[in-house]
C-alpha cells in the first residue's frame, strides 16, 4: 500500500459567513453574530429544478458546495463520495416526526425518505450521476474527521479523486434542547457545509496538503496524545503557525483561533475549519502549517494537520 | 371553469413542492410523470396519493390503481368524480 | 492471512443469542409476529425482539434509564461477539456500529410529550444521536479510541464489515469490533408504511405475489483481527473476510434501478476483491426484503453477474424481518454460521417465481453441502449498495 500525497484541490463551504465561491474569506472574517443567518447562494445555478423543490437546507447546501467542488477541480467524476454529519437531517426528520405523531390519515413519504443521514451522500450521487464508493460516517463531533479518514484510506488504496465534506443543520427546537440540556457555548449555535475534493495528484491548483487526521473517542485526551501525533509526523507544536481550536486552546502554540467564533457551533464545524485553513495556506505566505484541535466534545479528540504546498 | 380541476392544481402545487409553477402553468391535460409535462416521479406518486386523502376523501390503496388515474389533471378530476359517485 | 473473523453475537426477532438464531433458522421458525413491546403502532406485524428494555438493561447491567433500545441491542450482540477478550495496551482496537436511526425509539417518546406540551423528558434526547449509540457501547466494553458509527441506511451494517477490514489492511487497528444495530421505532414503521412497502401480512421475499417488507429489529456484531491481534489472542478463525464493494446507484431516492447497476456492480467488485471464480460462490445471502423493487433488481443484478448460474440463494427476512441497519450485520453472522456449519438457511413464504426473471431461492435448509464462499448483500435507499464475501479460513 503506498502513501500518496493528500492534496486539497477544491473546497467549498456554505455557512453563515461570506464563504462561498469567495476564495480569501480567511483575512477578514468576523466573530459570527447570534442573529447572523445561513449566506444561500442562488441553489438554482448548482442544482435541478426537480431535486431542489424536495431539499431541506442540508440537502441543499451539501449539492450545492459539492457541485461547486467538481466545477474548482475540473473533475469530471470523483472515484468516491464520503460524507459526515453529526445529526443528518434535522428538517426532515422533525417533520416527519412530528406528522407521524399528528396525521391519523396517510402520512406524506418525503420527509421520511430525506430523514436518513445518507440523503445528502445520496442527493450527491444522483446529482453527479455517480456510481462510486458512498459513504456516511456519523460519530457526533468528530464526524467529519471520520470522513476525512475514510477518504485519505481510499487514495491510499488506488483513487485519485474524492469528494469529502460534512453538514449540518440548525431547526429551531436545539436551542431549546440546548438550553433545557445546560449545553452552553460562547458562540451561537448554527448550520454549514463544507465539501473539498482530495486528490492524489496535484494539478498545480492545490493550495494545502492533509498531513494527517486522527480521532479518539471515549476518554478524555491530553496534552500527551497531541504531541504523540504531531511527534508521528515530525513535529512539534512550535512548527506550527496556526492552530484553529474548539473547546480548549492548545497550550505551547504560537497562535490560537478558536473557529467556532467563526463558524457558530455545529457538530461539523471543524469543516469549516479545514476551509479556513486552506484559504488561509492560499492566500497567506506567513502559514505554513495548521493544526485543527476539535475538542468541541471533551471525550472527543480530532486533530488534523495541513501544510501548505511548495509552489 | 372546471373549479375541481383548478383546486386539484392549486393542491399538486402544495403538495409536491411545485414552487416555481402556477395553477396557469397546468394544463388540463398535460401529462404529469412525463418530462414533456411536470416530470414528476414515483414519490410524488405516493404524495398524490395522500393528497386524493387529505383534500378528497379518497383511499387508494395500490399504488399501480394510481398510474391511470394520475395522468394529467383530467385524468384525476375524472377519477374523483367516479369514486364519489360509486 | 488477511481480515478474520474470531467472534459473532447477534440478537434478533428470532433468538438472543447466535445458538437461538441458528436454532430458529435449523427449523424455519420465524420471529415476525404481531408486536408485543412497542405500542402504539400502526403495523399489525414485525420482527420483534422478544425483551422489554427494562428486561434488556436489567441481563446487561446497565442501570441508567437514558439508554436507547438501539444501544442495548448492539451492546448485546457485540458482548457476545466480544465473548472474553482483554482489552490491550499493545492490540490497537477499534469499534464501528451502523444504525439508521439512532436513538429515535427514546426521541419519539420525549416529541410525543413535547408536542402535548407534557412536560417533556428533554434528557432522552441525549441518546438520539447515532455516534451515542456507538459510545454508549464502546463504554461498556471498555473500548477507547476508534469509535465510529456508519449510516447508510439499509446498507450500514455490511459498510460497518468492510471499513473494519479497510482499516485492518491499512494498519490502522489491529481488531476491531464491527456491527449494526437498530430498535424498531414509530417513526421506521410509519415511513415505511408512507411509502406503501409495509406489508400488513408475512413478508414473501422472491415471491411473485410479494407485496412489501415486514420491519424488524435487533443487532449483529463480529469481531475482525489481522494477524498481529490473531498472534496475541490465540483466538481462533471461524472465517475470513475477503471481499466487500460499496457503489452508488445514482438512480432514485429510494427505488433500485430497473436494471441493477448499484448491484451488479457492489456484487462484481466484492467477488473480483475475493479473488475467486464466480463458480466458488456457494451460497448468496440475499437483501431480499420483499418489495416489489428490490427483490426484481436483485434477482436482476444476480443474473446480470452469474448469468444462468446463480448459485443457491435465499433471503433471511423472513425470519427477522428487515432490521434494517443490522441487517447486513445480521445477516453476515448468518453467513458466518452457513461458512461455520455448512448450511444454506431456507427462503420462507416462497411459492413462485418472480415472472420477469424465474429465479428460485433455497426454500429447504440444506445440510448436505460444503459452503466455502458466501456473498451477502445488502441495498438500501439513497442507492447505497454494498456486498461482502466471506470465505472458509484456510
Amino acid at each position: 500500500m503506498n502513501k500518496p500525497a493528500l492534496y486539497l484541490s477544491a473546497a467549498s463551504t456554505i455557512s453563515h459567513q461570506p464563504t462561498f465561491q469567495n476564495p480569501g474569506f480567511s483575512a477578514a472574517l468576523a466573530q459570527v453574530e447570534a442573529s447572523s443567518a445561513l449566506i444561500s447562494p442562488d441553489y438554482k445555478t448548482y442544482i435541478d429544478a426537480g431535486l431542489l423543490r424536495r431539499m431541506s437546507k442540508i440537502l441543499r447546501m451539501s449539492v450545492a458546495c459539492a457541485r461547486d467542488c467538481i466545477e474548482q477541480a475540473g473533475a469530471d467524476q470523483p472515484d468516491a463520495i464520503v460524507v459526515g454529519t453529526g445529526l443528518g437531517c434535522l428538517q426532515d426528520t422533525e417533520k416527519f416526526l412530528n406528522t407521524s405523531l399528528t396525521v391519523e390519515g396517510l402520512l406524506p413519504p418525503t420527509s421520511f425518505i430525506q430523514s436518513t443521514h445518507n440523503t445528502m451522500a445520496g442527493q450527491i450521487s444522483l446529482s453527479l450521476g455517480n456510481h462510486g464508493y458512498n459513504m456516511t460516517h456519523t460519530q457526533n463531533t468528530l464526524s467529519f474527521e471520520h470522513a476525512l479518514l475514510d477518504a485519505a484510506m481510499l487514495l491510499r488504496e488506488g483513487d485519485r479523486n474524492v469528494l469529502v465534506g460534512a453538514a449540518d443543520e440548525h431547526i429551531d427546537i436545539l436551542n431549546d434542547i440546548a438550553e433545557k440540556l445546560g449545553f452552553e457555548t460562547a458562540s451561537p449555535l448554527t448550520s454549514g457545509a463544507s465539501f473539498f475534493i482530495l486528490s492524489s495528484e496535484s494539478a498545480g491548483n492545490a493550495a494545502a496538503e492533509l498531513t494527517d487526521v486522527y480521532t479518539s473517542g471515549g476518554a478524555e485526551y491530553g496534552q500527551e496524545e497531541i504531541d504523540a501525533f504531531l511527534d508521528r509526523n515530525g513535529m512539534q507544536i512550535g512548527d506550527i503557525d496556526l492552530v484553529l481550536y474548539a473547546g480548549t486552546p492548545v497550550s505551547g502554540a504560537v497562535r490560537n483561533i478558536d473557529y467556532l467564533s467563526l463558524a457558530g457551533v455545529y457538530p461539523t464545524a471543524s469543516a469549516f475549519a479545514l476551509h479556513y485553513a486552506v484559504d488561509l495556506l492560499a492566500t497567506n505566505s506567513e502559514v505554513r502549517n495548521v493544526l485543527i484541535c476539535n475538542t468541541l466534545r471533551k471525550s472527543n479528540l480530532g486533530l488534523t494537520l495541513l501544510k501548505a504546498v511548495e509552489a | 371553469m372546471d373549479s375541481l380541476k383548478e383546486d386539484l392544481k392549486k393542491q399538486i402545487i402544495e403538495q409536491l413542492n411545485l414552487e416555481d409553477l402556477t395553477v396557469a402553468d397546468i394544463a388540463d391535460d398535460a401529462l404529469l410523470f412525463n418530462d414533456q409535462g411536470l416530470g414528476l416521479d414515483s414519490i410524488d406518486a405516493l404524495e398524490l396519493i395522500v393528497l386524493l386523502e387529505k383534500y378528497h376523501g379518497i383511499q387508494l390503496t395500490n399504488p399501480e390503481e394510481g398510474k391511470e388515474a394520475f395522468k394529467s389533471v383530467d385524468t384525476m378530476a375524472a377519477y374523483i368524480r367516479k369514486r364519489k359517485a360509486a | 492471512m488477511g481480515v478474520c473473523i474470531t467472534g459473532i453475537g447477534v440478537v434478533s426477532a428470532i433468538g438472543m443469542s447466535v445458538d437461538e438464531n441458528l436454532s430458529a433458522l435449523r427449523e424455519g421458525r420465524t420471529g415476525i409476529g404481531p408486536l408485543h413491546y412497542l405500542r402504539g403502532t400502526k403495523a399489525s406485524l414485525a420482527g420483534e425482539v422478544k425483551a422489554s428494555n427494562e428486561e434488556l438493561r436489567a441481563a446487561l447491567g446497565v442501570g441508567t434509564e437514558y439508554v436507547s433500545r438501539t444501544s442495548l441491542l448492539g451492546l448485546r450482540a457485540a458482548r457476545e461477539a466480544w465473548g472474553d477478550n482483554k482489552r490491550s495496551g499493545v492490540i490497537r482496537t477499534g469499534i464501528i456500529s451502523a444504525t439508521s436511526v439512532g436513538g429515535m425509539d427514546r426521541s419519539e417518546v420525549f416529541y410525543k410529550d413535547y408536542l402535548a406540551q407534557n412536560d417533556p423528558d428533554y434528557r432522552l434526547l441525549t441518546t438520539h444521536d447515532s455516534g451515542s449509540t456507538t459510545e454508549r457501547i464502546a463504554k461498556e466494553l471498555g473500548i477507547t479510541g476508534y469509535i465510529n458509527t456508519l449510516s447508510t441506511a439499509c446498507s450500514s451494517g455490511v459498510n460497518a464489515i468492510m471499513l473494519g477490514a479497510r482499516l485492518i489492511l491499512q494498519g490502522t487497528l489491529d481488531r476491531v469490533l464491527v456491527g449494526g444495530s437498530d430498535a424498531l421505532s414509530g417513526f421506521t414503521i410509519d415511513g415505511f408504511r408512507s411509502l406503501m412497502i409495509y406489508d400488513d401480512q408475512w413478508c414473501r421475499p422472491f415471491d411473485e405475489s410479494r407485496a412489501g417488507l415486514n420491519l424488524g429489529e435487533g443487532a449483529g456484531f463480529l469481531l475482525l483481527e489481522g494477524e498481529k491481534s490473531l498472534e496475541l489472542t490465540g483466538n481462533k478463525p471461524i472465517c475470513n473476510v475477503s471481499g466487500w464493494a460499496n457503489a452508488a446507484d445514482a438512480y432514485h431516492q429510494t427505488a433500485s434501478s430497473p436494471d441493477g447497476k448499484g448491484a451488479t456492480l457492489a456484487i462484481e467488485h466484492a467477488i473480483r476483491r475475493a479473488g475467486i471464480g464466480l463458480d466458488q460462490v456457494s451460497y448468496v445471502n440475499a437483501h431480499g426484503t420483499g418489495t416489489k423493487n428490490n427483490d426484481h433488481s436483485e434477482s436482476v443484478a444476480l443474473q446480470n453477474v452469474f448469468g444462468d448460474r446463480v448459485p443457491a440463494f435465499s433471503s433471511t427476512k423472513a425470519f427477522t424481518g428487515h432490521t434494517l441497519a443490522a441487517a447486513g450485520a445480521i445477516e453476515a453472522v448468518f453467513s458466518v454460521l452457513a461458512i461455520r456449519d455448512n448450511l444454506i438457511f431456507p427462503n420462507l413464504n416462497y411459492r413462485t417465481p418472480i415472472a420477469e426473471t424465474g429465479l428460485v431461492p433455497a426454500t429447504q435448509l440444506k445440510t448436505d453441502v460444503e459452503v466455502s464462499a458466501v456473498l451477502s448483500n445488502s441495498f438500501g435507499f439513497g442507492g447505497n449498495n454494498s456486498s461482502l464475501v466471506l470465505t472458509k479460513y484456510e
